[in-house]
């Protein structure tokens, strides 16, 4: 081989050299975070990603996590159950499953009660359940709102009339007395700093962990063309692997 | 008669989840069938104490309320009790005569696979078991491949119905009026 073709020859792979850099350090940002997402999706559950929820502020923003405008309070004491969405609290604790609609709410003397979608939830003072009454346990059809009658018990309002319940909540039958002394339960507004506590519970438990790791490994967080750029750095880590084997082959002769 | 042919074809095209959700028998049916159309009034059991932990012993966590109702008429007492499968309750019926369990069944599934444990085939093995000193089955259950989840379930609500049924038979609490 002449000096002329030596020279071009180096010259060649020097500038192959190069490229294969620029390559790899495009592709080295995002192969770093597929690695470390993908590390985390493997062990979800020894690390606790299964649990955990994302509460930053700026990535809810980001996934455009909003607080619900429908809102419903009764005051249980001095307490409130809310339905915020589809989501049941007692002050800040979250009840089990999915509701509809929150009718009201009342306290009794040992009991709390609450009214939801078609069922009557029985509470404990500290906020556990005691039991979920439905239609085939005698609950009234159609509940409009409940209440406390003169004598502390609960009166439930149905399509037609009235409904009490026994004092262990295994019967019911029609209510009839003084109307007027029924203390019907009323929705009202939440405290600010409970609403705002509230809302950014709401906000922290909406958006779990596993699924910003999952977006971010496939580059659906960055937007519609996120997946395309994993797919290009994809592209340049087969590049890379191409060209590195090609520069080894070419300075081992 | 063609129409007719097409909407089976079709039916039989829907993904089996679909068909597999529902409610198989409501709660009073099942209560009606269990007592011959006389079904005695509820009670209920509070799961508090001693109850409580042995619960959360048979179903690796606390029972979701504190109490439960059951229906009883001498040695013989029905439950109605939800398990999650996967991600879902599901709702069983169990049948308890003389400290054994003489039926299960699935009433409510909510879950879009693993519904093939409401099937005789499957629930029959649990006739006639009882609790051991572990407050396990005294006997083995064959799985169902793709079902473990329910199947598992199942398990744990027919030991649980058979500790309340003897917790029950020792102190009824609040009879019905």
């Amino acid at each position: 081989m002449s000096r002329h073709h030596r020279r071009k020859h180096r010259f060649k792979l020097r500038s192959f050299y190069i490229w294969h850099r620029y390559m790899g350090i495009t592709a080295a940002a995002f192969m770093v975070l597929v690695a470390v997402t993908g590390v985390f999706m493997n062990h979800t559950e020894r690390l606790g990603v299964d649990d955990s929820f994302v509460d930053d502020d700026w990535i809810l923003d980001w996934y455009g996590i909003q607080t619900p405008d429908n809102m419903t309070s009764f005051r249980v004491g001095d307490r409130f159950v809310t339905r915020m969405g589809k989501h049941l609290y007692l002050d800040l604790n979250e009840f089990e499953g999915r509701y509809r609609e929150l009718t009201g709410a009342a306290k009794l003397t040992d009991m709390l009660v609450v009214a939801v979608d078609d069922s009557i939830l029985l509470l404990t003072p500290e906020g556990e359940l005691v039991e979920r009454l439905q239609a085939e346990d005698g609950v009234p059809a159609a509940m409009q709102r409940i209440g406390v009658d003169a004598a502390g018990d609960l009166v439930v309002e149905g399509a037609y009339q009235l409904y009490t319940p026994d004092s262990d909540f295994l019967r019911w039958q029609a209510w009839d007395g003084d109307r007027s002394r029924i203390r019907w339960a009323q929705a009202e507004a939440l405290p600010a700093t409970l609403q705002q506590a509230l809302q950014r519970h709401y906000r922290g438990e909406a958006l779990p962990l596993a699924r910003v790791l999952a977006d971010l490994h496939t580059g659906r967080f960055f937007g519609r063309f996120g997946p395309w750029l994993i797919d290009l750095s994809a592209l340049l880590l087969l590049l890379l692997s191409l060209s590195g084997s090609w520069m080894w082959y070419k300075r081992r002769r | 008669m063609n129409r007719l042919l097409l909407l089976v074809a079709l039916l039989g095209l829907l993904p089996a989840h679909l068909v597999a959700r529902g409610t198989y028998q409501t709660p009073d049916e099942f209560l009606t069938g269990v007592f011959d159309g006389q079904v005695p009034g509820p009670r209920v059991l509070w799961l508090t104490g001693e109850r409580k932990a042995a619960a959360k012993k048979i179903l690796g966590h606390s029972y979701p309320s504190l109490r439960v109702r059951y229906w009883m008429r001498d040695a013989r007492s029905a439950w109605i009790l939800e398990e999650i499968g996967k991600d879902m309750p599901i709702t069983f019926g169990v049948v308890i005569e003389n400290g054994r369990l003489a039926q299960i069944k699935v009433l409510v599934f909510r879950e879009s696979r693993g519904a093939e444990i409401r099937h005789p085939f499957f629930t029959e093995q649990f006739e006639g078991a009882a609790l051991d000193r572990e407050l396990a089955l005294d006997r083995p259950i064959d799985g169902i491949s793709g079902a473990t989840l329910s199947v598992r379930a199942m398990k744990k609500i027919a030991a649980l119905a058979l500790y309340l049924d003897t917790q029950a038979q020792l102190q009824h609490v609040t009879p019905s009026p």
